[in-house]
């Protein structure tokens, strides 16, 4: 026994030292890529690269549009953005000035022609970039060579998003372009070739507060402060990022001091972040539990090729007979905002004024009110029944997911009470959004969330052009199958309207149908949760896409 | 003994092939493709996007050109690209493998040292009170689920007692070179091998005394007894040689899973292993590195059930090979 205690202490690691700005290790439960920023796809690779790599603006926690690399965002009151005519088409010229001191992190200046060369690498049939149009939306960068850092963007439509620049990253033409030039012509070629392949650790690659020092896919990444940076020096001297997969051992990971923090992109279930939250009350833990509201938004959408569902009443009285507010009590102890609709609370569209959107308050009475209107009787064993049809749907949702199955059987329970026979299907992930949503298989109800940004045209998921079909290659997602013709024209509208105040109007307009015609149950909009310690300052979780990371040189102990 | 073993590794390559197309074509019936799966991350990609991602991925062809295509590419020593990593799967899977390979080698290695020798012990002593509790034991360490055992390992000795890390490879940033590498990577190894050993020291310890007990009752180990040789002869010569076959073939079907992973146990712990690599790789339709990682999984299945024929004939003398 004691040879064994002695082996024990030798390997055994010594108390592990409070967090300080000697080092930061980061917990994620997320895969994370190559971090070639034109190619990433995966949210944990966004999240590392925020703090290696920025561009012209992003989105702070606040959720307001900000410059990173560039001087400030131009206006059309500055004149620094104009709206010009080419050839009958209204087109925006944008004036985007990069700071001075911006550079990349072996020094060279980071100009014009590094956005220019990104735009040229994205254009290429032979790179696998996902999204095209961030790059495809901006027809031409031009610049004077005697002022390499005043560009002159012009975009392909009058766009008043024009400085949603956040995926628009630079790429560092000095290193990449000789690469890019000799791999072009192979499909694929540029990507497997790059720098961030072959040598990730390269400091030019990198613009932002860090550069990386080391990566082991699938395990960690390290970085260190990048001397080059153009702002204020980072606190902290080393930044682990340490991928845990199972989200079950984060806690002990975290207690044990292998990590010091799990930010958002550990994606920590609420049920163990309410448990942990206890834990650290109980024990007198030195951690913070966050729950960041987010934009994400969870519901059910509703099958409207469904006979059962074609009718407006019974999809209301699937609203009125659910008690979202007891609910997000009872499972998430209120950490999660019931949702009124698609547009979260964050989103300056957001509106709750009854005079402009439908809200439906849980009302056992009305829903049976309106099923009894719809000619659905109450049967012998409690079910509605019409023409000796009964009221049965099913409601599907990813297998696995713990929060959603418990938000299924809760909404199964009061459905059963209002009559509704609601049988759960689930199904994993991969087959869920690959085949049942995408090809609207579900026969009523799925249940999943979107995430979007502020003040998005939800044309994607709401315009009769995107109901999924197989003539058109079953791309869109109005999964619901709805079809408004005044939702249609709203969205379109929303697309060229300058003037704020407008947009809303119309995304008011979209609202009020969407809640008082409802292909889509609102349940509530998820929070991001993250645990840091008590002596973490200036760490601010954002709720959206772009991550706390973007402002990582804040943080200090 | 020659033209046996090139006739098995004849055969090996043969079902390679085969079960490779079979897999393959098994992998594009699946819901999804990587196509799809950048679609559910991103809403704004259009249907241009992924009519070109099919196109560029060679998507749209039918399974058999990709097939092909990946044969081809393999036989030129290019293993191909991991659509999830998006880098070269040499260089994803090779110092998987090897972590992998070391878990498992000394989950093994450690396992049959305590089996083997708690086995054959047993089956001389059955009946006793050790024999009840290595019994318990043994059914214990079976029916107890991996993930569980490695949760309750990490608890105790990384949250509670702090002697070990709760999970990873290795001191990240560490640089330890020379005998402090090996103490570092061994200090992440104990609580993976341990959750690992518990497991497939209970079966050993069975097939090794059901073995054992079945040959002891043999009339040569009577005949042996009878002419007088020592005990120790008798046990280890006489029945322990003839009660390793049995024990080889399992071995042998251990052996075959060393490069294939412990998915369960390298979840948990972090540790950077070839295990969860398959399995995202099939989830996520990475193709190259799904079907690398198969062919090496069933090539060391076939080749270790090889050695274990072969071993059979030293053992066991009375078994030649035609």
């Amino acid at each position: 026994m004691k040879i064994l205690f002695s082996v024990f202490l030798i390997f055994s690691c010594a108390t592990q030292a409070a967090p300080s700005n000697k080092e930061l290790k980061i917990g994620i439960s997320q895969e994370f890529e190559n971090l070639n920023p034109m190619i990433m796809t995966m949210s944990a690779t966004s999240y590392i690269y925020a703090m290696a790599g920025r561009t012209l603006t992003t989105l702070d926690a606040n959720l307001k549009w900000i410059p990173q690399l560039a001087k400030e965002i131009p206006t059309l009151e500055k004149k620094t953005a104009q709206i010009v005519e080419v050839n009958g088409k209204k087109k925006i010229v944008v004036q985007w000035s990069i700071l001075d001191n911006a550079k990349w992190g072996d020094g060279v200046a980071l100009t014009c022609a590094d956005f220019a060369f990104s735009r040229q690498v994205a254009l290429s049939p032979n790179v696998s970039i996902g999204e095209k149009e961030t790059f495809t939306k901006v027809e031409k960068i031009e610049w004077n060579p005697k002022t390499p850092k005043n560009c002159t963007f012009t975009y392909d439509k009058a766009r008043w998003d024009y400085y949603d620049m956040a995926k628009f990253y630079p790429l560092p033409k000095h290193l990449e372009e000789s690469i890019f030039n000799k791999h072009s012509s192979k499909k694929e070629g540029y990507e497997k070739n790059s720098l961030y392949v072959k040598n990730p650790t390269n400091p030019g690659l990198y613009n932002g507060p860090y550069k990386i020092s080391e990566v082991k896919l699938g395990d960690h990444v390290t970085l260190v402060p990048n001397p080059h940076w153009h702002g204020a020096p980072p606190k902290i001297e080393k930044v682990i990022v340490k991928l845990i997969p199972n989200t079950g051992t984060l806690e002990a990971n975290l207690r044990s001091g292998q990590i010091d923090i799990i930010g958002t992109m550990g994606v920590l279930a609420m049920d163990q972040a309410l448990n942990f939250e206890k834990k650290v009350k109980s024990e007198n833990l030195d951690f913070l539990v966050t729950f960041t509201p987010s934009i994400a938004y969870e519901h059910i959408d509703l099958n409207l090729d469904n006979p059962l569902l074609k009718d407006k009443k019974v999809r209301q009285a699937l609203v009125y007979s659910i008690n979202r507010e007891e609910m997000v009590n009872a499972l998430f102890e209120g950490k999660q905002q019931v949702a009124e609709h698609l547009v979260s609370p964050k989103d300056p569209w957001y509106t709750n004024d009854p005079k402009q959107v439908k809200i439906y308050k849980y009302s056992r009475r009305e829903a049976q009110k309106l099923l009894d209107e719809a000619g659905w009787v109450v049967g012998s064993d409690g079910i509605r029944t019409k023409n000796k049809k009964r009221l049965s749907l099913t409601f599907m949702t990813t297998a696995g997911n713990k929060t959603r199955e418990l938000v299924q059987v809760y909404l199964q329970e009061q459905w059963k009470q209002a009559g509704i026979e609601v049988t759960l299907k689930n199904e994993p992930a991969r087959v869920y959004f690959s085949e049942t949503t995408k090809k609207r298989k579900f026969q009523a109800m799925a249940m999943y969330a979107w995430v979007s940004a502020p003040e998005n045209n939800p044309k994607t998921n709401l315009a009769t052009q995107n109901i999924p079909t197989e003539k058109n290659g079953w791309s869109g997602q109005n999964y619901p199958g709805w079809s408004n013709k005044a939702v249609d024209q709203a969205c379109e509208a929303i697309d060229t309207e300058f003037s704020q105040a407008k947009r809303k109007a119309h995304a008011i307009q979209i609202l009020k149908a969407y809640t008082e015609e409802v292909p889509v149950i609102p349940l509530f909009y998820r929070s991001d949760i993250s645990v840091v310690p008590r002596g973490l300052k200036n760490y601010r979780p954002t709720g959206h896409q772009f991550a706390e990371t973007n402002e990582i040189e804040l943080w200090t102990f | 003994m020659a033209t046996y073993i090139l006739r098995r590794i004849l055969q090996t390559i043969g079902v390679v092939i085969i079960l490779s197309y079979v897999c393959f074509y098994i992998m594009t019936l699946m819901p999804g493709d990587p196509v799809e799966l950048m679609i559910s991350s991103n809403p704004k990609i259009t249907s241009e996007d992924v009519a070109r991602l099919r196109s560029l991925y060679g998507l749209d062809q039918p399974a058999y050109k990709r097939y092909l295509n990946w044969v081809a590419q393999i036989s030129t020593g290019d293993l191909g690209h991991s659509r999830t990593y998006r880098v070269p799967v040499s260089e994803l899977l090779g110092p998987r493998l090897w972590n992998t390979f070391f878990l498992s080698m000394l989950a093994l290695g450690f396992s049959l040292l305590i089996a083997l020798p708690m086995g054959v012990y047993t089956a001389l002593n059955p009946g006793g009170k050790l024999d009840s509790t290595v019994n318990m034991a043994s059914f214990f360490g079976i029916s107890m689920p991996s993930f569980l055992l490695a949760l309750i390992l990490i608890i105790i000795f990384a949250v509670q007692l702090g002697w070990l890390p709760a999970g990873g490879t290795e001191t990240i940033g560490a640089d330890n070179t020379g005998l402090a590498g090996v103490f570092d990577r061994m200090k992440y190894l104990i609580l993976p091998v341990l959750s690992l050993s518990l497991q497939s020291i209970g079966s050993f310890v069975r097939y090794a005394r059901g073995s054992m007990l079945d040959v002891l009752r043999q009339d040569y180990v009577r005949t042996a007894k009878a002419k007088g040789l020592s005990y120790h002869v008798v046990i280890w010569k006489h029945a322990f040689r003839n009660a390793l076959i049995p024990i080889i073939t399992v071995v042998a079907l251990s052996l075959s899973n060393v490069f294939s992973g412990a998915l369960l146990t390298e979840t948990v712990f972090a540790y950077q292993g070839v295990g969860k690599l398959v399995y995202d790789s099939i989830m996520g339709n990475d193709f190259n590195v799904a079907m690398i990682s198969f062919i090496i999984s069933v090539s060391m299945v076939l080749i270790m059930n090889l050695i274990a024929d072969i071993l059979y004939g030293f053992v066991d003398p009375r078994i030649s090979y035609h």
